[in-house]
């Protein structure tokens, strides 16, 4: 008897147990998301699939606040939040929301309009911006924005050479930290003046640019070392929690200055898996999606409820031949071998209708494209004999790194990889692939590991010197933070590009860049792969999402039913 | 280890039908009268016969790529469709074939070799020996195989030598387990004490009277083992960490197929069939060798 008794104890204890941890589920999830978020508190239970469409609906009616919820999903999580730091896409889209500028770009070009500052000025020849800034301004920690606030952090970006983009902008090197800025000085609480070296044409394109955010000193102050997890800037939106490689939240900010946001809270999922991604995409537990499959586009294009938006073209895709290291990629002639030794039709094939071949650094949307410029072609048997020419008659090996993970100007690395390996092999030169993961890819590249390797760059603001001097003038060929990673060294192309920064007349300037071009094409430290448009997958939920030429853009526009 | 099984074996081959009771005939009649064993050895020797015959098996180069015919269906130019890069999933599975028997043979081969070793010097010797070496058998034993196949290729960098090396150091604790316990009860039995009281010496009584004694759950681990093997080694390079591109290896062709598992499913279904059919084909002759050379199961 008491046999029998404890065992339909232990079977109700059982019963029991089951109950509460099916339930925990629901509750552990909602708490997780701080009990409002309904849309990605669903995304959690992914067996509750049944309702998938209709519960946002049903169960934020239950809510009192009836929030409404955007996600984003993409597919690595952001490095840092402190965007003077970073270079990296993936941390920029984040910082984009929370950070303003002194100016933005306007929505889906690169025109230059009022943000921080509402009017500006520039001397006669192009050394002296005085721009007048926004007044009521505050930062989300509650301080107030002044003429101060911009001087620190300008000041705060010449102190070590962390601050990647300001180097690669302003030309400033461990010798010289505040490159070509002299002084920014603060005229009066609303006035703000910044005194340059030599005239820097790009200099107002640049200001707009998402690294150069202005952040609340207080934050910075207060945060250290640990600012980069707390991001206060004055922007659309706040930010709420960061949830490492999980989630990000970011909820509006109702003081906005610009338009206030019509959605309340922002979230970036990080789903690594793109099938993944776009699943979760098809069952509306995310509303955008980044890094599409090229597979997926066609049935994305024929689901009713979701729409494929192209981002504006401003990227090129790219390998790099190291040009520093002993052996032949050192030899021009072998360089120029490899490049007609590559099918660019077939390659262009890997990318799926996304994209077009490239021939120069630069893409053809941009001024100062040089279209006169014949690309190499395909041509093995030519290719054959500059090998011969240069006396690697005989093949040699050579590594060719790439990333594991697809990226906006290159959707299939790993399948690119293969084929350059294969098309390569039929000229005698035996291709070794190395695979990394992003960060080890960005770091062994800046090092100058590689013989070859592929990256690519989406144009910052919509200025030429933003592509030709960032990654291939002499100046950003320094191992170790390297953007110049052919690590390509040219004093005809070094001066022009320096010419046309401190050229203010665009005529002039768009001469040197076509020159440059010319040098560059000659002397083939790259084979240009390609330009993309690449793919969004967006739910047909969302409106008024206009992706911007640079790679990110801020949700405020966003209208979400 | 083979060549003993051989020598004990061949005098028996000559006189088959007086001496029908040897162990090795008598099991060999018992497997071949199994059904399943049969229809797993038949796989093994498909899967040898195409690795040795590959090229002429073969219709297509690997690794030719064709990147203007790229996820083909399968038609009668490529019986199995094509790839994302327009190569020829029929001939790469073929190819393939030649990578997995290699896999299994050498990773086996090589837990093969220190597993029986240290089992039989554990059984043996006993003591603090068997205590030191079976206490690293545990602490190998208490990691999630594969994920301690991943640890090892990480620290060795991945390639298809050193995810068979990874594959193989994996695979020890089951071979030493299993020789050691067999050991233990040879050693008591009254030969081994009587070649002991004659005063042969420890190494020929390791190798001479106790290993070939032991050879029959080896060779059943051993076959079984293969099976695990190709499948690990799949898996490794599934993840990336195995053979390396433009190695046609079935599991690395699984993991660059997957993009398009809803638009050409047949990148991913034939070598993950191809898999599938291998291991259950090893599995199978593995659970029937078993059987066959049980002596309880003996009429």
């Amino acid at each position: 008897m008491s046999k029998k008794l404890l065992w339909s104890l232990f079977s109700v204890m059982l019963l029991v147990l089951l109950v509460v941890a099916g339930c925990g589920g629901d509750e552990g999830a909602s708490s997780d998301d701080s009990g409002d978020d309904t849309n990605t508190s669903q995304n959690d239970n992914t067996d509750n699939s049944s309702n998938d469409s209709s519960s946002s609906d049903s169960s934020s009616s239950d809510n009192s606040d009836d929030k409404k919820t955007l996600v984003f999903g993409r597919g690595a999580d952001s490095v840092s939040l402190d965007p003077s730091k970073v270079t990296d896409g993936e941390s920029i889209y984040v910082t984009n929301q929370v950070y303003d500028t002194l100016v933005r770009y306007e929505q889906g070009n690169t025109e230059v309009k009022e943000a921080l500052a509402v009017d500006w000025d520039v001397n006669e020849d192009g050394t002296v911006w005085t721009f007048k800034l926004r007044e009521g301004v505050k930062f989300h920690d509650g301080t107030d924005f002044t003429a101060e606030d911009v001087v620190y952090n300008f000041e705060r970006w010449t102190t070590s050479g962390e601050y990647v983009y300001y180097g690669y902008m302003f030309g400033a090197s461990e010798d010289d930290p505040a490159g070509i800025i002299e002084k920014v000085e603060a005229l009066s609480d609303y006035e703000v003046q910044f005194t340059l070296e030599e005239p820097n044409a790009p200099f107002l394109q640049t200001l707009a640019m998402p690294p150069f955010a202005i952040a609340s000193p207080d934050a910075i102050e207060e945060y250290g070392d640990d600012y980069g997890n707390h991001p206060v800037g004055t922007g659309p939106f706040k930010f709420v929690e960061w949830l490492k490689d999980d989630r990000i939240v970011l909820e509006k900010n109702p003081d906005y200055f610009g338009q206030v946001a019509s959605v309340d809270e922002v979230v970036f999922r990080v789903i690594p898996d793109n099938s993944a991604r776009f699943m979760e995409l098809q069952s509306g537990t995310i509303h955008i999606m980044n890094g599409m499959n090229p597979q997926d586009i066609a049935t994305a294009e024929n689901d009713a409820n979701l729409q494929i938006i192209r981002r504006p073209s401003m990227n090129v895709g790219y390998m790099a031949m190291n040009t520093s290291k002993e052996g032949p990629m050192s030899s021009k002639l072998v360089r120029q071998a490899i490049n007609l030794a590559i099918d660019k039709d077939k390659l262009i094939t890997l990318y799926e209708g996304i994209g077009k071949p490239a021939k120069n650094p630069m893409p053809p949307s941009l001024w100062g494209y040089n279209d006169d410029i014949e690309d190499y072609g395909y041509d093995p048997e030519e290719a054959k004999r500059l090998l011969a020419e240069a006396g690697y008659g005989d093949g040699f090996t050579v590594e060719l790194y790439t990333m594991s993970n697809p990226r906006p100007y290159m959707p299939q690395p790993k399948l690119m990889a293969q084929a350059i390996q294969q098309m390569l092999g039929e000229v005698g030169i035996e291709v070794k692939i190395v695979m990394n993961d992003w960060d080890t890819h960005l770091a062994k590249t800046e090092n100058a590991e590689h013989d070859m390797a592929f990256l690519g760059w989406t144009g910052d603001n919509g200025d030429p010197d933003n592509f030709l001097y960032v990654l291939l003038d002499k100046d950003n060929a320094k191992v170790g933070s390297a953007g110049n990673i052919a690590f390509y060294k040219n004093d005809e192309v070094h001066d022009l590009l320096i010419k046309a920064q401190t050229e203010m007349d665009q005529e002039k300037r768009t001469e040197y860049y076509l020159q440059a071009q010319e040098i560059i094409h000659e002397d083939a430290p790259w084979l240009p792969i390609a330009h993309t448009t690449p793919p969004l997958g967006v739910s047909k939920k969302v409106s008024n999402y206009v992706p911007h030429p640079t790679g990110s853009e801020p949700f405020n526009y966003i209208e979400l039913d | 280890m083979s060549a003993e099984v051989n020598t004990s074996g061949n005098p028996k081959v000559d006189t088959k039908k007086a001496k029908s009771s040897s162990l090795w005939l008598d099991s060999m009649s018992r497997l071949l009268k199994s059904k399943t064993s049969v229809i797993g050895l038949l796989i093994i020797l498909t899967l040898i016969f195409t690795a040795i015959f590959a090229p002429y098996v073969a219709t297509h180069d690997p690794t030719e790529q064709d990147i203007f015919n790229r996820y083909a269906a399968p038609s009668s130019d490529h019986w199995l469709g094509t790839d994302e890069l327009g190569r020829d999933i029929y001939s790469r599975i073929v190819y393939g074939s030649r990578i997995s028997i290699q896999i299994g043979v050498i990773a086996v081969g090589i837990s093969m070799v220190i597993g029986v070793l240290l089992g039989i010097v554990a059984g043996y010797f006993g003591r603090w020996i068997d205590n030191i070496i079976m206490r690293f058998i545990d602490i190998l034993m208490a990691f999630p195989s594969i994920l301690l196949a991943i640890a090892l290729v990480a620290v060795l960098g991945p390639s298809l030598t050193n995810a068979m090396i990874a594959v193989g150091i994996v695979g020890v604790p089951h071979f030493a387990r299993i020789v050691r316990s067999t050991v233990l009860s040879i050693k008591e039995t009254e030969y081994i004490e009587a070649a002991r009281a004659s005063g042969v010496r420890n190494g020929e009584i390791l190798f001479r009277h106790i290993l070939p004694n032991s050879m029959a759950p080896i060779i059943v681990q051993a076959t079984l083992s293969i099976g695990t093997a190709i499948l690990d080694a799949a898996g490794l390079s599934f993840l990336g960490l195995g053979a390396q591109p433009p190695k046609p290896e079935w599991g690395a062709m699984l993991s660059d197929g997957q993009a398009a598992l809803q638009t050409a499913p047949w990148v991913i279904m034939f070598p993950g069939l191809a898999i599938l059919i291998v291991v259950l084909g090893f599995n199978l002759f593995g659970d029937g060798l078993r059987d066959a050379l049980d002596p309880r199961l003996k009429q």
